[in-house]
C-alpha cells in the first residue's frame, strides 16, 4: 500500500463516492452541449477552415506565397512546427513521468494532457510536409528506393531524424493514450442506453470486462509503456533541436539546445494544459477533480522550467560571447539590437521574467492569473523559436545577403488553422471521450478522496 | 545552290579544319564529306536565295515558316522535357535534317556583333540549329564580350519583333511596300528635296558601299550620329591631330592611368578595354598599373581605381587645366592662368606619376565636351604617350557620328527640305533630347522609312516599318579597327517575314536582294586578297598589317582651358551615364539585362537619381527598408534647361556633393512586355548630347514612395575582414602572403589550419577535381559572367516584385562591399560600445576614401558541404569530382539546404517561372524559349537549384575525350563564366593537372578560401585583391 | 455439458481483497474477478502469475534496435554509399553517431507497438469483442466474484455472504 503524509490536501474534493465519478464523468458524453461549447466550436472550425484554405492555395501556388526569401527559408512554417511539437510534450510527460514517479495528482489531468499532446501533434506533422515546396512527394522522406532503384534516403539529416521521431512520438502516445482509455469506454459503454451510442462504444472498448489478470497486464503495461515513453518524450525535442543544433548558422550551432528546449518544450506544454483544463473544469464542471492543488502543482512546473530556460538564454549569450567568433558574437548581439530586437524582448518578458510571479502562492493559486500567465507564455515560446530561426538566419555569414522577413497573409492564416484546428479536436475530444481516466481515478478515491481525509 | 569552290579553296579549307583551338568546330573535323563541312561553313541550309529573293519567291517558298514550326517544335520539346513535372509534349522531329545538325551535338559559327556602339568578334553556339550561347571569338584581339553582347542572343528570340513590314501601322506585303517606296524616294528626288539615310555609325564596308550606290542613284545623304556620342572627341582629334578618328587607347601599357570621369570599364568607347586593364594589374608583373580616377557619379571604373576623387561634375575641367599645368611646368611647357582646384592634393598626385611613368602613362577623359578633349590631348602629348599607349596607327571606327548634322537634319525637315528620311538603327524620337521635335518635324517629311527590329518610338511615328533581322539572321560585315575585317554570318533561319536594311536599300537601288553575295563579292575584289572566302568566314574575322600613318599634336589650348576653367559656383549638376546593363536602352527589353543588377547600386529593373549621402540629408532625401527588407526611396521632379522628370532618388556613397547621375536607356516604349515603361528618360536632358548639366533644381515630391528593386541590401562587410582580403602593392611585394595570412585555429595538437581540423577521413580526389579561382584584382564587377550563367543555365527572370522579396535567382552573383568609416581599430581607440559599433558599420564610408571591392559568388562546392548533410533525401551529394550535385527532380524542397549554406548560393522555386502569366518573361513565351539550353533542365516549382559548375559542358569535354581516346587536355573543360569572362578574373579547371591554370592559381600566395574558419573546404579560391596605393593610403 | 456459476456482487474493493483470501483460504477456487479499477494485490490473492509482458516489450526492443542498424547499414554504406558532406560511407561504426537518432527511435517504436499488439491478443481484446462482465455495474462500483460451484453452491453462497457480498446470483452457463 502507498503511504503519504496525513497532512496532503485531498486530490478529489466534495466527498465524491466510485459512483458519482462514473456520473461526473459520463454526464459530458450523455448530455448535451452548452452554448460556451457551441460558440468555441464553431469559433474553432472557421479558423480551421481559413487555414486549411491557406494551405489549400500553398500546396496549389507555391511556396512564393509566404514571405520567405532566398535568405530565411524558415520561418513561421518551422516555428510553428517546432511550437506545436513543444505543446505536445507535456501529456506524456505528465502521464509518462508523473506514473514513474508515483505522483497520484496526475490522474484527474493525465487524459486530457495525453489528448492535448497528440492533437497538438498532428497539428505539427502538418507543417514538416506542407512547408515542403513539393509536398506531393513527401513520401520521398520514407526509408524507400526511388524510381530507378537504390536512391536511399540520407540518414546524415535531422530532418530524416525529425520524420522517425515524430511519427513514433505520435504514435506511441496515441496507444499509450488509448489503452488508458479501453476501461473508461467499457464503463461508457455499459452505461450506454442509445443503441447506437452503445455500438459505437461497444467497439471502441475492445470488448473489455475488468478481469483481474487483464487488470494486471493493463498494469504492467502501462508502467513500461511509461518507461519507454519518458526517454521518447526527451528524444523527440532533443532532435528537433538538432535541426538547428547541428547546422552551422550563428544562433542555430549551439551544443546546449537539446536541454534546453526539452526544458522549454515542458514549459509550453504545461501552459497549455493550464490554459485548456481552466477552460474544461469550468464547461464541463470538474472542478472537483481539477482542483487548486493541480493548478499549483502545475504552476510549479512551469515555474521551475521557465527558470531553466531563462539560464538557457543567459548561457548563450555568454557562451558566445566567450567564445570569441565574431559570427556568433553577432548574431546575438543582433538578436537584442538588431532590427528583431522586439521579438528578443518579448520572448524574455514573457518566458524569463512571468513565470517568476509563480513564487508567490496568492498568484500560483489564482485561477485568473494563472489563465493569464499560461497565455503569455504560449505566446513567449512562439517568439523564442521565431527568434531562434529567423534572426539567425536573416543575417549570418555574409552581409551581401542579408534581408529580412514579414510574414504574409498565408503564413498568418495556416497558423491560426491549426489552432483552430486543435481546438476543432479537443472540444470534440471532450463531448465524447471521458475526459479522467475514471478507473485509475477510482484507486484513489479512499486514499485522497476528502472524505476520508476528515 | 552551294557555291563551286576550287581544289584550292577545299585545300585552304582543310587546313583550316586543322585548327583545333576552335572548340566547336571540332565537331565539323569529324564531318567526314568536305561537301558538308563546306556546307556547314556556307550554313548554306539557310534558303539565302528564298529569303534574300525578291517577296514573290519568298511566299512561295514555304521553307522559313516549315524551319520556324522545327525549331519551335524543340525549343517547347527542350522546355517539357527539362519541366520535372510538366505534362508530356509532342516533339515535332526533323522533316529533312539538315546534315551539319546532329541532335544534341552544338555547331559554333564565327560571326560578328556591332549595334553601334559595342563591338565584339563572336563565336556562337548552335544547338539544333538555334543559336543560344555566344563567346569571344580569341582570334580577334580586339574588342570583346560585355554583359549586353552576352544577353544580345535573347533579342533573336524577343517576342515584340516585327513580323512583317508595316506600312503607315498596317502589315503589308514588301512588294506593296518597296513599290510605294520607291515612288516615294523618286518623287523626293525629282522634287529636288533631300533624301536623308540616317544611322548610327557605319563599320561595315559593303554596307556602305550599297549606301553609297544607293546615295548616288537618289542623291541621298547619309548622316550618322551615335547615341553615346564621341563627336566632341573626334572634333577634338581633327584639331590637335587634323584627323577626325579616334585611337586605339592600351591600358596593357599603361604604368599609370588618369581618367577624367571616362567610365572604360564601362561603356566609354570599346568593350576591350577591360581585358587590356586587367592584364596591366597583375601585381606579380611589378608594374601594376596606377589608377586615379576623377568623376562625379562612383562608376564600375572608380570603383575599381586605385585612388578616386570624387569631383563635382561642373569642377571637372578646371581639375583637368591643373592637371595640365603641373605636367606642363614639369615639361617646361607654358602653363595656362587659371586658379587652383579644390582637388589640388589628389591632382599634384596624379601628376607626379604621370611624370614618373612619362611615355607609359595614359589620360583619358568621358563626357561629350570637345575642350576637355583638347586639352586631354594636350596633356597626353606632353607626356608623350603617344604611339605607346594611344596608337594612331590602329585607330578604330566604332564612333564617327557628328551631333551637329542631326540638329541640321531636323531643322531642314522643318523647313520641309527634307523629302524623305530612313532610319537605319537609329531611334532619334527616343534618344534625341529634340526627340519630340524630330517627331512633329517627320509630320514635314513625305517619305519616312524605319528599319527598325520592333515598333519602337521612332518606328511608329514613320510611314513604312521594313523590319531587319537580327543579327544572328543576317550576313554582313564589319572593320572595326585599322587592319581588323570581321565577318558576320546568320546562325538560323529568319524567324519572321523581315528583311535585311542592306537588302532593302539593294532593292530599292535595283541592285537585287542577295546582300550575302554582295558581301562575299566585295571581300573577294576589296579586302582579301588572295585569302580563301571560306577560311575569313571560317575564323570570322581577317587581319591585316595595313596600319594608319602616325600623327603629330599641333594645337593650343589657352581658350579651351579658359573654358574648362569657368566654375558653375554652387549649382546643382547632372551627370547623365549608361549601365553595363541596359546601355543607351537598345536592348531595355532583355529581361537578362534587365534583372542584372547594376554593379554599383546593385539595383534592378530601374533608374534612378544618384545622390550624395551628405547632400540628401541637406535636402532631406531619404532610403529605407521596409519589414521584408526591401528598398524604399523619395520621389524628386528633377529640372534641367527647362524639362521636368519624376525621379526616384537613390543615395549613393562615393557620389560627388551637389552632382546627380541619373541612367539612360530606360523610359522605352513600344519595346516590349519586359522593356516598356521600366523607369524614365533621361535622354531629354541630353541637349546637343550633352552629358553633364549644370543648374539642375530638385524638388522632393511629398508622400510619394518608389520601390526599388534591389538583390543587395546590406552594403559592408561589417568588419568581416577576411570576406574580401585586401592589400597593398607594396606590401605585396615585400610578402606575396600579406593580407592573406594564414588562419589558425587553437587545437589540443597546437594551433592548425581550419582545413586540417577534421574528424573523419578524406574521400578519394583521383579522377578530376574542378576548382574555379577568382581573382579579385582582373575582377572590374562587369557582370558579363551573370549574364552567360543566366543563358547557359536556363536560369530564370522573376521580375521586380520577387527582387523585392530578395528571391533573385542569379546563380552566380557578384557581392559589391563598401568600405565603411568605422572598423574594428577605430571602435577600439575612441572606445566605441560594441553596439553602437556595429551600428556604424552598417553604414557606408560617407568620407572621399571611400573603398569599393567586387566579388563574384556562386556556389563553392565545398568539399564538407554543409548542405549536403542536411538534406533529407539526398537530393544534394557530392561527386567524386569534387563537384556540389544538385538532383532536381529528388528535391522536395524543404530548403534546409539553403539556410545552412554559409555562402547563401542557393536559389528556391517560389513558383512556376516557366509557363506562368506571372513571370511572362521570356520562359513564357514559345519564340523566348528557343534560347534555352536544352542540355540544362528548366526547373519547376519547389525544388532548389544552384551553380552546378555547368556540369554538363564537362560531361561534354570528358566525353569528347572519351570518342578521342585521349586524356582530358589542361583547361580544357571550362564554364560559361570562365569563357565570358575576358579580364581573366575566373580561371577554372581540374586542380588534379599541374599543367593546369588553376593548379598554378591555387598554389598563388594569395589563393584563400571563403570562410574557410567554417572548414567548409570549398573547391572555389579567391585571390586576394592588391591595391596599388602607398601604405598610409588604404 | 453446462456448469453453474455463483457470481457475488461486492461494493468495496477491500473487502472483496479480503473476501477473496478467505475463500481462497478454504482451498475454494476463485474463477474470476470482475473489478471497475485494478485492485492492488487481488492478482496475488488469486494466485496470478505474474505478467512477462515487460520481457516481451525487451526483447521487441532488441529487434527493433537490430532492424534499424541493419536498415541504415544497407542504405547508406552497402547499396549506395554516396559521398554527402564529405562525411565517411565506409563502415557502420565511422557512421554511426549519424545513426544513434533513428536507432533509439525505432527501439522504442518495436518495443511500444509489439507490446501493446501482444497484450491485446494475450486479453483477447479487439474492436468489435462483445465480451462484457456478468454485471455491467462492475465498470462503475460494483465488485463481481465468479466462482464454479460443483453441487456446493449453498456453502459457497453462505460464503460469500459471510465475507461480505451484496448480493449474490446462481446462473447456468451452456
Amino acid at each position: 500500500m502507498h503511504y503519504e503524509s496525513p497532512i496532503r490536501e485531498p486530490l478529489i474534493l466534495q466527498d465524491k463516492t466510485l459512483h458519482d465519478i462514473t456520473e461526473d464523468v459520463a454526464r459530458p458524453i450523455e448530455g448535451k452541449a452548452n452554448k460556451y461549447w457551441w460558440a468555441l466550436f464553431i469559433a474553432a472550425l472557421l479558423a480551421f477552415m481559413w487555414g486549411a484554405g491557406c494551405l489549400a492555395y500553398t500546396a496549389g501556388t507555391g511556396i512564393g506565397v509566404w514571405g520567405l526569401n532566398k535568405t530565411v527559408g524558415w520561418a513561421w512554417d518551422i516555428t510553428n512546427f517546432v511550437w506545436w511539437v513543444g505543446i505536445g510534450h507535456a501529456g506524456t510527460l505528465i502521464s509518462a513521468v508523473l506514473l514513474l514517479f508515483r505522483q497520484k495528482w496526475r490522474l484527474s489531468i493525465n487524459r486530457s494532457a495525453e489528448a492535448m499532446t497528440i492533437f497538438a501533434v498532428v497539428q505539427a506533422g502538418l507543417f514538416p510536409i506542407f512547408h515542403m515546396g513539393r509536398p506531393w512527394l513527401a513520401y520521398f522522406v520514407l526509408p524507400l528506393p526511388n524510381n530507378f532503384g537504390s536512391l536511399w534516403v540520407n540518414f546524415n539529416s535531422p530532418l530524416l531524424w525529425d520524420v522517425f521521431a515524430i511519427s513514433t512520438y505520435l504514435t506511441v502516445s496515441l496507444v499509450f493514450w488509448y489503452m488508458g482509455l479501453i476501461p473508461d469506454f467499457a464503463m461508457i459503454r455499459d452505461r450506454a442506453v442509445k443503441p447506437m451510442a452503445k455500438k459505437i462504444y461497444t467497439i471502441l472498448s475492445f470488448g473489455w470486462s475488468g478481469k483481474a489478470k487483464h487488470w494486471q497486464r493493463f498494469e504492467e503495461l502501462s508502467l513500461v509503456l511509461a518507461g519507454l515513453a519518458t526517454p521518447l518524450v526527451l528524444s523527440v525535442h532533443t532532435i528537433v533541436s538538432m535541426d538547428f543544433a547541428t547546422s552551422i548558422i550563428p544562433g542555430w550551432h549551439t551544443t546546449i539546445f537539446p536541454p534546453y528546449f526539452v526544458a522549454g518544450a515542458i514549459f509550453s506544454g504545461f501552459a497549455m494544459v493550464q490554459t485548456l483544463l481552466l477552460v474544461m473544469r469550468k464547461v464541463v464542471n470538474m472542478e472537483a477533480y481539477i482542483t487548486i492543488k493541480h493548478i499549483e502543482y502545475m504552476n510549479i512546473v512551469i515555474m521551475v522550467t521557465g527558470s531553466i530556460v531563462g539560464v538557457a538564454y543567459i548561457t548563450e549569450l555568454f557562451i558566445a560571447w566567450y567564445s570569441g567568433v565574431e559570427f556568433e558574437q553577432y548574431a546575438f548581439l543582433n538578436r537584442a539590437t538588431g532590427p528583431y530586437w522586439w521579438a528578443y524582448w518579448s520572448m524574455m518578458t514573457c518566458n524569463v521574467i512571468s513565470p517568476q510571479f509563480m513564487w508567490f502562492k496568492k498568484l500560483r493559486t489564482s485561477i485568473a492569473f494563472t489563465f493569464f500567465i499560461s497565455i503569455v507564455v504560449n505566446i513567449g515560446m512562439w517568439f523564442e523559436r521565431f527568434v531562434i530561426i529567423v534572426t539567425s538566419l536573416h543575417r549570418d555569414y555574409l552581409p551581401s545577403s542579408w534581408t529580412m522577413f514579414s510574414p504574409t497573409f498565408v503564413d498568418i492564416g495556416i497558423f491560426v488553422g491549426t489552432i483552430g484546428f486543435f481546438f476543432v479536436l479537443f472540444l470534440l475530444y471532450a463531448r465524447t471521450f471521458p475526459v479522467i481516466a475514471q478507473a485509475e481515478l477510482k484507486t484513489i478515491v479512499k486514499s485522497s478522496g476528502s472524505q476520508n481525509k476528515k | 545552290m552551294v557555291n563551286v569552290t576550287t581544289n584550292l579553296e577545299k585545300e585552304i579549307i582543310k587546313m583550316a579544319t586543322k585548327k583545333t583551338y576552335f572548340q566547336g568546330l571540332g565537331e565539323l573535323v569529324n564531318n567526314p564529306e568536305l561537301e558538308k563541312f563546306q556546307k556547314d561553313e556556307f550554313a548554306e541550309q539557310l534558303p539565302t536565295e528564298a529569303f534574300l529573293g525578291d517577296d514573290e519567291k519568298l511566299s512561295e517558298s514555304s521553307t522559313s515558316r516549315r524551319d520556324f514550326l522545327k525549331f519551335l517544335g524543340f525549343s517547347t520539346a527542350a522546355a517539357s522535357l527539362a519541366a520535372c513535372e510538366a505534362p508530356i509534349q509532342k516533339v515535332i522531329p526533323f522533316v529533312v535534317k539538315p546534315e551539319e545538325t546532329i541532335a544534341g551535338e552544338a555547331n559554333w559559327y564565327a560571326s560578328s556583333f556591332y549595334d553601334g556602339n559595342d563591338f565584339a568578334s563572336l563565336l556562337i553556339k548552335n544547338r539544333e540549329g538555334r543559336p543560344i550561347f555566344l563567346k569571344t571569338n580569341d582570334l580577334c584581339d580586339k574588342g570583346g564580350i560585355n554583359a549586353r553582347v552576352q544577353a544580345s542572343v535573347l533579342n533573336l528570340y524577343d517576342s515584340a519583333r516585327l513580323h512583317t513590314p508595316l506600312a503607315n501601322g498596317e502589315e503589308a506585303s514588301w512588294s506593296t511596300i518597296d513599290a510605294s517606296i520607291v515612288k516615294g524616294l523618286n518623287a523626293a528626288k525629282e522634287a529636288g528635296k533631300q533624301v536623308v539615310l540616317l544611322s548610327s555609325t557605319i563599320i561595315s564596308p559593303s554596307t556602305k558601299a550599297v549606301i553609297k550606290e544607293f546615295a548616288s542613284k537618289y542623291n541621298a545623304k547619309h548622316i550618322s550620329y551615335d547615341v553615346l556620342s564621341a563627336s566632341a572627341m573626334l572634333d577634338a582629334n581633327l584639331e590637335s591631330y587634323g584627323t577626325r578618328t579616334l585611337p586605339t587607347y592600351h591600358f596593357d601599357k599603361a604604368d599609370v592611368v588618369v581618367s577624367f570621369a571616362a567610365d572604360f570599364l564601362g561603356d566609354w568607347l570599346d568593350t576591350g578595354h577591360g581585358k587590356d586593364y586587367a592584364t596591366k594589374r597583375n601585381p606579380k608583373a611589378a608594374t601594376m598599373s596606377r589608377h586615379f580616377q576623377f568623376e562625379s557619379n562612383l562608376s564600375m571604373t572608380g570603383a575599381n581605381a586605385d585612388y578616386r576623387t570624387p569631383v563635382k561634375a561642373s569642377e571637372m575641367g578646371l581639375a583637368l587645366v591643373n592637371l595640365y599645368n603641373l605636367i606642363a611646368t614639369k615639361a617646361g611647357a607654358s602653363t595656362v592662368n587659371v586658379a587652383t582646384s579644390d582637388y589640388s592634393t589628389q591632382i599634384q598626385k596624379a601628376a607626379n606619376d604621370l611624370w614618373k611613368a612619362k611615355g607609359k602613362s595614359l589620360v583619358v577623359a568621358g563626357g561629350n565636351d570637345k575642350n576637355t578633349h583638347l586639352v586631354v590631348n594636350a596633356i597626353n602629348d606632353l607626356l608623350s604617350n603617344n604611339d605607346s599607349t594611344i596608337d594612331f596607327t590602329k585607330r578604330s571606327n566604332l564612333k564617327q557620328g557628328i551631333d551637329a548634322d542631326v540638329s541640321t537634319l531636323i531643322s531642314d525637315m522643318n523647313a520641309g527640305k527634307v523629302g524623305a528620311v530612313i532610319a537605319y538603327n537609329v531611334n532619334p524620337v527616343y534618344n534625341l533630347a529634340q526627340g519630340s521635335e524630330f517627331a512633329s518635324a517627320l509630320a514635314k517629311v513625305d517619305l519616312s522609312v524605319s528599319f527598325a527590329e520592333k515598333k519602337d518610338e521612332t518606328a511608329a511615328v514613320m510611314s513604312f516599318v521594313c523590319p531587319d533581322h537580327n543579327y544572328l539572321e543576317s550576313w554582313g560585315d564589319a572593320n572595326p579597327y585599322t587592319g581588323i575585317n570581321a565577318l558576320v554570318q546568320p546562325t538560323i533561319n529568319p524567324l519572321f517575314n523581315t528583311r535585311q536594311a542592306q537588302s532593302s536599300l539593294m532593292t530599292w537601288t535595283g541592285l537585287g536582294a542577295d546582300f550575302y553575295s554582295y558581301v562575299k563579292n566585295y571581300w573577294n575584289n576589296n579586302i582579301l586578297g588572295s585569302t580563301s572566302w571560306n577560311t575569313a568566314l571560317h575564323d570570322g574575322v581577317f587581319m591585316t598589317s595595313d596600319s594608319e600613318k602616325t600623327v603629330s599634336y599641333k594645337g593650343s589650348i589657352s581658350s579651351a582651358a579658359a573654358a574648362l576653367a569657368k566654375l558653375s559656383g554652387d549649382s546643382i549638376d547632372l551627370v547623365l551615364y549608361s549601365k553595363t546593363g541596359i546601355g543607351s536602352g537598345e536592348f531595355a527589353n532583355n529581361p537578362w539585362l534587365q534583372e542584372l543588377p547594376d554593379p554599383i547600386t546593385k539595383n534592378t529593373w530601374d533608374n534612378y537619381l544618384t545622390i550624395s549621402p551628405r547632400y540628401a540629408k541637406e535636402l532631406g532625401f531619404e532610403n529605407e527598408n521596409v519589414s521584408n527588407g526591401a528598398l524604399n526611396g523619395d520621389v524628386a521632379d528633377l529640372t534641367v534647361n527647362g524639362v521636368t522628370l519624376k525621379v526616384p532618388v537613390l543615395i549613393q556613397p562615393g557620389q560627388a556633393y551637389k552632382t546627380l547621375g541619373l541612367a539612360v536607356g530606360y523610359g522605352r516604349n513600344g519595346v516590349g512586355k519586359a522593356g516598356d515603361g521600366i523607369g524614365v528618360n533621361a535622354f531629354v536632358f541630353a541637349n546637343n548630347f550633352n552629358t553633364t548639366h549644370s543648374g539642375a533644381t530638385l524638388v522632393k515630391v511629398e508622400n510619394t514612395v518608389h520601390e526599388f528593386a534591389s538583390t543587395q541590401l546590406h552594403h559592408t562587410m561589417m568588419g568581416r575582414d577576411r570576406i574580401v582580403k585586401e592589400t597593398t602593392l607594396e606590401a605585396f611585394l615585400n610578402d606575396p602572403t600579406s593580407g592573406n595570412e594564414q588562419m589558425m585555429l587553437a587545437t589540443h595538437k597546437g594551433p592548425k589550419a581550419p582545413e586540417k581540423v577534421t574528424l573523419w577521413e578524406e574521400h578519394d580526389r583521383d579522377v578530376h577535381w574542378w576548382n574555379l579561382s577568382i581573382d579579385l584584382n582582373s575582377c572590374t564587377g562587369c557582370g558579363a559572367c551573370v549574364i552567360a550563367c543566366h543563358s547557359e543555365n536556363n536560369v530564370p527572370v522573376v521580375g521586380k516584385q520577387e527582387i523585392r522579396n530578395s528571391r533573385d535567382m542569379h546563380w552566380l552573383r557578384i557581392d559589391r562591399y563598401y568600405s565603411s568609416d568605422m572598423t574594428a581599430e577605430s571602435a577600439e581607440e575612441d572606445d566605441v560600445s560594441t553596439i553602437d559599433k556595429f551600428l556604424a558599420m552598417e553604414v557606408a564610408s560617407t568620407s572621399e576614401t571611400l573603398k569599393v571591392v567586387f566579388q563574384p559568388v556562386m556556389c563553392q562546392h565545398c568539399n564538407h558541404a554543409p548542405c549536403e548533410t542536411v538534406c533529407p533525401v539526398a537530393a544534394t551529394s557530392h561527386s567524386r569530382e569534387g563537384l556540389n550535385h544538385m538532383t532536381y527532380n529528388r528535391c522536395v524542397g524543404t530548403r534546409y539546404c539553403a539556410n545552412n549554406c554559409p555562402y547563401k548560393v542557393r536559389r528556391f522555386n517560389w513558383f512556376n517561372y516557366a509557363d506562368n502569366e506571372d513571370f511572362d518573361f521570356y520562359l513564357n513565351d514559345d519564340l523566348g524559349k528557343m534560347v534555352l539550353n536544352p542540355d540544362v533542365v528548366v526547373r519547376s516549382r519547389g525544388v532548389m537549384e544552384k551553380c552546378s559548375m555547368c556540369v554538363h559542358m564537362l560531361q561534354k569535354v570528358k566525353l569528347d575525350a572519351k570518342k578521342d581516346g585521349r586524356k582530358l587536355r589542361a583547361d580544357e573543360a571550362q564554364t560559361a563564366c570562365s569563357i565570358a569572362c575576358d579580364t581573366g578574373a575566373l580561371t577554372f579547371g581540374d586542380v588534379l593537372n599541374e599543367e593546369s591554370k588553376v593548379f598554378t592559381a591555387s598554389k598563388d600566395p594569395r589563393a584563400y578560401h571563403l570562410l574557410e574558419e567554417l572548414n567548409t573546404q570549398p573547391s572555389v579560391w579567391y585571390q586576394t585583391k592588391v591595391r596599388n596605393v602607398t601604405e598610409n593610403n588604404i | 455439458m453446462s456448469k453453474k456459476v455463483i457470481y457475488g456482487v461486492y461494493d468495496d474493493d477491500d473487502v472483496i481483497l479480503q473476501a477473496v483470501k478467505d475463500i481462497r483460504a478454504k482451498g475454494i477456487h476463485v474463477d474470476e474477478v470482475y473489478s471497475p479499477f485494478p485492485i492492488h494485490g487481488l492478482d496475488h490473492a488469486l494466485g496470478l502469475k505474474p505478467s512477462r509482458l515487460a520481457i516481451a516489450s525487451f526483447i521487441y526492443g532488441c529487434i527493433g534496435l537490430s532492424l534499424g542498424l541493419l536498415m541504415m547499414w544497407y542504405m547508406m554504406i552497402q547499396d549506395w554509399p554516396q559521398i554527402i558532406g564529405g562525411k565517411p560511407n565506409f563502415s557502420l561504426l565511422q557512421n554511426l553517431p549519424a545513426f544513434v537518432p533513428i536507432a533509439f527511435e525505432l527501439t522504442v517504436f518495436f518495443a511500444a507497438h509489439l507490446m501493446v499488439i501482444t497484450y491485446l491478443m494475450r486479453c483477447k481484446l479487439y474492436p468489435g469483442s462483445s465480451e462484457t462482465s456478468p454485471d455491467p455495474r462492475t465498470t462503475d462500483d460494483k465488485f463481481l466474484m465468479e466462482i464454479e460451484a460443483h453441487g456446493n453452491e449453498a456453502d459457497l453462497i453462505a460464503l460469500m455472504k459471510e465475507t461480505g457480498a451484496q448480493e449474490i446470483k446462481e446462473e447456468q452457463i451452456a
